[in-house]
């Protein structure tokens, strides 16, 4: 009887007092540089990830006879970032205006991104807390649509918004997105483990309604899971292409993506002067909100990093 | 076993039980819109493909004439390919480097590990438009500062968007954007693995690499099974990558690069929406059976618990 509480007592504080989060690398018995060298090879890749990024911040703030011109990874004058910056305002090329891009994005990611996280909540709670007829079977076809290509939905949802007018819809966009395998898993698996099912018993117990339940103590328990979601729908949404692609055809519909790939077009194949410049500060543009997203709130997104490609 | 039920108040589980279908309620919302914008559209666009559309007669009914079309078409067949040789060098790739990162992270033995892990998901959250555009300036062509380097060190002029060189390139850039992703997941699943079993492995002798490999790796299995299964359905409906380096490099991305990119210049750009419908429809039933077949060998192999 006793003897397991005494194991269990001693690990906890052998833990403790390994302090570490892993056990002490010296009981490996490494070679001598071991670590030097596997950390400068996740060096090498930290600057193959950063490179890119980097590139894009310098070339912003150049012209576009200096993009060309000058090296790739180092300044150049003039300094052209303010300029390149007031060109988003405007419609240079005929495409379309960088900044009406912009708050469309952010019109789609935050509608979107609310209402995903509200029905991931809903449906969640339902598989987590709830045995009804046909439970299984559909939380498996949720599930299922993880491996739905995002092509064979996104033409097909063009052809029924061509016969329903939906096309050139901002709700054409916004519903579909809505739509998230992923954040209906996190919700339930987030549920399952914080919200006790005795909590809510008791709580019927004292008459509560179902409605209250839900919005007094089943939200208010799961708020990093909600936030998990709310993250995970607006990086999706931000970055997503195919859709918006099939179902705008007007510019001024466009999220940042499809604008992006619409400019990239005109300063490859026009001869309309300083589009390149454009297109790399629109690029810096439209990855800088993510990324100061992504370092506030990181523990966030690695808590539900599930995300499959399948929605890039 | 027999006790647990027993141990819960009776009246409680009872009353439980006659309050089952708020859950039925619950879940409404997200099936109705799964079901409009996920299960109508695509019965729709199997209705769709059974029909073939004339600028002159209207619309008709032409039964599986669509589907010849695809079948025999060999530039679907060739971008099928492609994708699948794309998945067969990408996938292994992107896992197995995210695995290695994610394992060292997680015995430690690598310094700056928290800010190492930070800077290898940061591509998460660049737009595959983005980190292509991004891509192709560096690669491009006698201006690129890759394509520089790459002279630089003796390697000659290497065309990055030539025929040859396309596929690879493509691979660079989709191992950028979504290794770090895979080495967030894997080095969280690596973290569930209780440390007292490694402590136990080390008393025993093991080196690091054997506990790594035959201790951790067999433990995390089930988490790189999911990540191969997202990776691959990923892969195979390759479009965005391909689509903006054609903007640089016409001749290189052909019409039917891949599935996906056949299936939008079939609709969109040829404006055949009816023979683009049934190329959806196959390029969906092909990944659905490839998923179906890997579940089924997993399943017989008793690796899905």
């Amino acid at each position: 009887m006793s003897s397991p509480a005494h194991t269990g007592r001693g690990s906890r504080r052998a833990r403790k007092q390994g302090a570490a989060d892993h056990v002490p690398i010296h009981l490996y018995g490494l070679r001598r540089g071991t670590v030097t060298v596997l950390t400068l090879i996740c060096g090498a890749f930290a600057a193959f990830v950063l490179a890119p990024i980097a590139w894009l911040a310098i070339n912003a703030t150049k012209t576009q006879a200096n993009v060309y011109g000058t090296p790739g990874f180092w300044f150049a004058r003039p300094f052209h970032l303010f300029q390149n910056l007031s060109a988003l305002g405007r419609n240079i090329s005929g495409a379309g205006v960088y900044l009406q891009w912009l708050g469309n994005t952010l019109l789609y990611a935050a509608v979107a991104g609310l209402g995903s996280t509200l029905l991931s909540a809903l449906a969640g709670y339902g598989f987590a807390r709830f045995r009804f007829r046909g439970a299984n079977a559909l939380f498996y076809l949720v599930m299922s649509t993880l491996l739905v290509p995002i092509t064979s939905v996104a033409l097909p949802l063009f052809l029924v918004y061509a016969r329903v007018g939906l096309v050139n819809s901002v709700w054409g966009m916004i519903l579909p997105s809505m739509v998230s395998p992923v954040g209906i898993y996190l919700m339930r698996t987030y549920i399952d483990a914080s919200v006790p099912a005795d909590l809510i018993n008791a709580a019927r117990m004292d008459g509560a309604s179902e409605t209250r339940i839900f919005v007094q103590i089943v939200l208010p328990l799961t708020v990093p899971g909600l936030v998990t979601v709310l993250l995970l729908t607006v990086v999706a949404v931000w970055n997503n292409y195919f859709l918006p692609l099939i179902i705008f055809s007007r510019s001024r519909l466009y999220p940042l993506t499809v604008g992006l790939s619409s400019l990239s077009r005109q300063a490859e194949t026009g001869s309309k002067a300083e589009l390149v410049p454009v297109l790399i500060t629109g690029g810096l543009v439209t990855v800088l909100p993510l990324i100061v997203l992504f370092l506030f709130l990181e523990k966030y997104f690695r808590g539900g990093a599930l995300q499959g490609s399948t929605t890039g | 076993m027999t006790h647990i039920p027993a141990s819960r108040p009776r009246g409680l589980g009872r009353r439980g039980s006659t309050r089952q279908w708020p859950g039925a309620v619950f879940i409404t919302p997200h099936m109705l819109a799964l079901a409009l914008f996920m299960l109508v559209p695509t019965v729709y666009a199997v209705y769709d493909s059974l029909q073939t559309t004339r600028l002159i007669g209207g619309t008709h009914f032409s039964g599986m004439a669509n589907y010849r079309a695809v079948l025999h078409s060999a530039e679907f067949w060739e971008g099928v390919r492609r994708v699948l040789l794309f998945a067969a060098v990408q996938v292994p790739l992107t896992i197995g480097l995210a695995f290695l990162f994610a394992a060292a992270f997680d015995a430690g033995i690598v310094k700056y590990s928290r800010f190492f892990r930070t800077v290898f998901f940061l591509p998460f959250a660049v737009p595959g438009v983005v980190a292509a555009l991004m891509w192709s300036f560096l690669l491009l062509p006698g201006f690129g500062p890759y394509a520089k380097l790459a002279d630089g060190i003796g390697l000659g002029h290497v065309d990055f968007f030539s025929s040859r060189m396309i596929l690879p390139t493509i691979v660079v850039i989709v191992l950028w954007e979504w290794t770090g992703y895979n080495v967030t997941i894997i080095y969280t699943s690596l973290k569930s693995v209780p440390q007292q079993i490694t402590e136990a492995a080390i008393m025993d002798g093991a080196r690091l690499g054997t506990i790594i490999l035959r201790l951790k790796l067999p433990m995390v299995w089930p988490t790189i099974t999911m990540l191969f299964f997202l990776n691959t359905v990923g892969a195979l409906q390759l479009f965005t990558e391909p689509s903006i380096l054609a903007a640089f490099q016409p001749q290189s991305v052909s019409f039917g690069f891949t599935p996906s990119l056949y299936v939008y210049n079939t609709a969109v750009g040829s404006g055949d929406y009816n023979l683009g419908a049934a190329a959806a429809v196959v390029l969906a039933l092909i990944i659905g059976a490839l998923s179906l077949g890997a579940f089924a060998l997993r399943r017989r192999r008793g690796e899905f618990a």
